[in-house]
């Protein structure tokens, strides 16, 4: 034990007193906000303004009605062509358009969808031609409106009284299914990229003792799976750690926030946790969020620490060797999709509870609420086989590890793997 | 067995062949320090360690040789508890081997050296002592101790990756002797190292050695070995072939060689106990004739009055006998049928 701790130890602090660590710690969050607000950004700005030749046949889309419409949305610019049909036809570019769109004589009392065609020299998205379409629309309203009689009162009348329909959890009134969706999809994430980055890191770190021949000296000092196992612990400390320091920053911004009520940001952000705080029961999500991530992070860091003792300094010989694991950990993700969209789902409960996949998948349906959408049993059947699930790796992974760690040479199959695995001694 | 000496009583080696100064004390062993019996590790291609049995006594500087791929590091990776025999015992310190325990008593410097990069130097040292088992005070003073032996005490916060070639076989030495093993197996410990460093590094072997430790000195370069070892083993295949200190080795090989130094080629005749079957820098290589002892030689030259200023016996080097045994001419195969037939009895 002893032994175990020292080799912890110095797993632990030679990492975490690395500077990649304090940076990556440092700029996750900000990576983070970045990126979310960054990609609202971009998409907003990726939108292009076109400038688009109308070519009407119908009479409705008059010059008048369309300036009227340019006026009210400047973005994308709709203009009528009396004149120049052929020219803009025969060459739109050199006529100053993006493209035109020849509005045949359609019927407004025809009750169907009329498919026209933005015809351009290139392609481009609908994110683009959605905002030509939403103004085209509008202006279609405004005509079947006017032939109608509706006045802007019954128009209102006909557009705004709607009746919306959300779903509520009679057992758990807090129950939110919108916030527990965001909740169910950042902890999947989250545990995602633990496994496969602190799962990789176990791996190269084996490797590297491997290439160093530093594996022998320490085997001739403590048995090979004790050193696999204090690798294992020391640097799932890491991630720990790692994770404790964003928590502490997301309560640092919290608190700063509510404290000074600050910028509109800032408390949107407060609004939505104080929101968001309410509605799930955060103790057990924190509670399962720990099991979860350190029991699947055993499961995977075992699996991959075998791999790294099997393989010599060739990164791409890793890389085929893991693939199977990291393909394991991929498909967890895409069940994660399919158990937040219907969290009672039949697939979504047995990937929740078979080891491979319950740790993101598990992760992913406890914030709709236990023991209504997850009943107690299969949260605890789930975490009883995800322990016996990482017994079995870690053992299994011991197995290879002894054996591969002194093995240098030709890269082992998984056939080979498995032979070590289940030979005696 | 009721001698006055015990029976496994070691006459010191007073070889012609020893530069070894320092060691004429007679040395009475009273129990080996390590023993292996049969031991026996197959892997699924090959048999790297075929029943094989030896005693290394306390205090000895004991050899291991055999050229790459005879089963050195199996045996080795055994008796440092890395592998498991898959059949035969090992005695460590008159007691049945616990690899648990038993490791604190064991140094071991593998061929291929190994540290870590990109750690600092003192900070791995002392890990490296207290994986041993050695508590962190007790670690810092060793530490100490050696660093300033080995004058490396301005290393502590340099890294591995900063020391040239040379530095880090030094610090690989120290950190592989640094917890006062009862056992230390060296392998291959002189390779890549300049003269200089090649000779400090001797130098503390054999003070280790005088100070108690017994050691295993794993290689396949036979210079070194008659200069460092008591005691030689040679496997090759898994097998033993050879066992015993290097002055019987040399004993048991010898081909009734000598070199004489006359002044003139000696007349021969029919009579002569030898026959000339070389010559070598003015020297007379003969072999001596079935029957016949250094001393009828020497009766004969002077009888036939040549002047003689030198008279020496022509002994195998140990590279000699290792390359015979191992090429396997056909006199090695004999030797191996000897042995193993002697073995099985």
């Amino acid at each position: 034990m002893q032994k175990i701790w020292l080799i912890i130890k110095r797993e632990y602090l030679t990492r975490v007193r690395k500077k990649t660590f304090i940076i990556s710690t440092l700029l996750f969050p900000i990576l983070y906000i970045a990126l979310v607000f960054g990609m609202g950004y971009i998409a907003e700005k990726s939108r292009q303004n076109l400038h688009v030749a109308i070519i009407d046949s119908s009479g409705y889309f008059t010059e008048d009605v369309l300036n009227k419409q340019n006026s009210i949305d400047k973005s994308s610019n709709l203009t009528y062509i009396k004149d120049s049909v052929a020219r803009v036809i025969a060459d739109h570019k050199a006529a100053g358009y993006d493209g035109y769109i020849l509005i045949p004589a359609i019927n407004w009392q025809s009750g169907k969808t009329d498919s026209l065609l933005f015809k351009a020299d290139k392609s481009y998205g609908s994110s683009s031609t959605a905002v030509v379409e939403a103004k085209l629309n509008r202006i279609w309203d405004e005509i079947k409106n006017e032939k109608l009689g509706i006045d802007a009162e019954k128009r209102k009348i006909l557009t705004e009284s709607r009746i919306s329909l959300s779903s509520r959890n009679i057992k758990d009134e807090t129950a939110n299914a919108k916030t527990a969706e965001g909740i169910a999809f950042a902890c999947g994430i989250l545990i995602y990229m633990i496994l496969l980055i602190y799962g990789s890191q176990v791996m190269m770190g084996v490797m590297e003792e491997k290439t160093n021949r530093i594996a022998e000296v320490i085997v001739s000092s403590v048995k090979p799976f004790q050193m696999m196992l204090g690798k294992i612990l020391g640097i799932g400390l890491v991630a720990l750690t790692q994770f404790f320091l964003w928590i502490a920053f997301v309560l640092i911004v919290y608190n700063v926030g509510k404290a000074t009520g600050g910028g509109g940001m800032a408390n949107a952000m407060v609004g939505n946790m104080q929101q968001m705080f309410s509605s799930v029961n955060v103790p057990l999500i924190l509670f399962c969020f720990g099991f979860y991530f350190l029991a699947g992070f055993f499961f995977y860091a075992s699996l991959y620490g075998a791999i790294g003792s099997a393989v010599n300094e060739d990164m791409r010989e890793a890389q085929s060797l893991s693939f199977p694991i990291t393909m394991l950990v991929i498909i967890s993700i895409a069940l994660m999709s399919t158990a937040i969209a219907n969290p009672t789902s039949p697939v979504a409960v047995w990937a929740s509870i078979i080891p491979f996949s319950s740790p993101i998948v598990m992760m992913a349906r406890i914030p709709f609420g236990v023991p209504n959408t997850v009943p107690w049993w299969q949260l605890g059947l789930s975490m009883a086989l995800l322990i016996l699930g990482f017994i079995f790796t870690v053992w299994f992974a011991g197995k290879i590890y002894r054996t591969g760690i002194l093995m240098y040479g030709k890269k082992p199959s998984w056939k080979e793997m498995l032979k070590w695995a289940f030979r005696k001694n | 067995m009721c001698s006055l000496l015990p029976a496994s009583f070691n006459w010191p080696n007073f070889s012609s062949q020893s530069k070894r100064i320092g060691k004429f004390v007679p040395q009475i062993k009273t129990m080996p320090l390590l023993e292996l019996q049969n031991l026996k590790k197959y892997f699924a291609t090959q048999k790297a360690v075929d029943d094989i049995s030896l005693t290394v006594e306390k205090g000895q500087i004991f050899g291991l040789l055999g050229p790459n791929g005879a089963g050195k590091t199996t045996l080795i990776r055994m008796i440092t508890g890395i592998f498991y025999p898959d059949e035969g015992q090992i005695i460590f310190d008159g007691k049945k081997f616990d690899p648990t325990n038993d490791v604190a008593h064991i140094g071991y410097m593998p061929e291929e050296r190994g540290l870590y990069k990109k750690m600092k130097i003192g900070e791995q040292t002392l890990y490296l002592a207290q994986l041993k088992g050695l508590s962190k005070n007790d670690a810092l003073k060793k530490i100490k101790q050696w660093f300033i032996r080995f004058e490396m005490e301005s290393w502590w916060n340099k890294k591995v990756e900063d020391l040239s070639k040379g530095m880090s076989q030094k610090l690989q030495f120290v950190t592989t002797v640094l917890h006062d093993p009862k056992l230390i197996i060296l392998d291959e410990p002189f390779s890549g190292l300049d003269p200089v460093n090649s000779n400090l590094i001797k130098d503390e072997i054999f003070n280790l050695a005088k100070n108690g430790a017994t050691i295993i000195f794993s290689t396949h370069r036979m210079e070194q070995v008659e200069e460092i070892c008591d005691h030689i083993v040679l496997v090759n295949k898994g097998n033993k072939i050879l066992d015993g200190t290097v002055k019987e080795i040399k004993q048991e090989f010898k081909e009734n060689l000598f070199s004489i130094g006359t002044e003139q080629i000696p007349t021969m005749n029919g009579n002569a106990p030898f026959e000339i079957v070389g010559t070598k820098n003015e020297s007379q290589i003969v072999r001596i004739k079935e029957g016949n002892k250094p001393n009828d030689v020497l009766q004969y030259l002077l009888q036939q009055g040549t002047a003689i200023h030198s008279f020496n016996e022509i002994l195998p080097s140990l590279n000699d006998i290792f390359i015979k045994l191992v090429e396997g001419t056909p006199a090695a195969r004999q030797f191996l049928q000897k042995e193993s037939f002697g073995q099985k009895v």
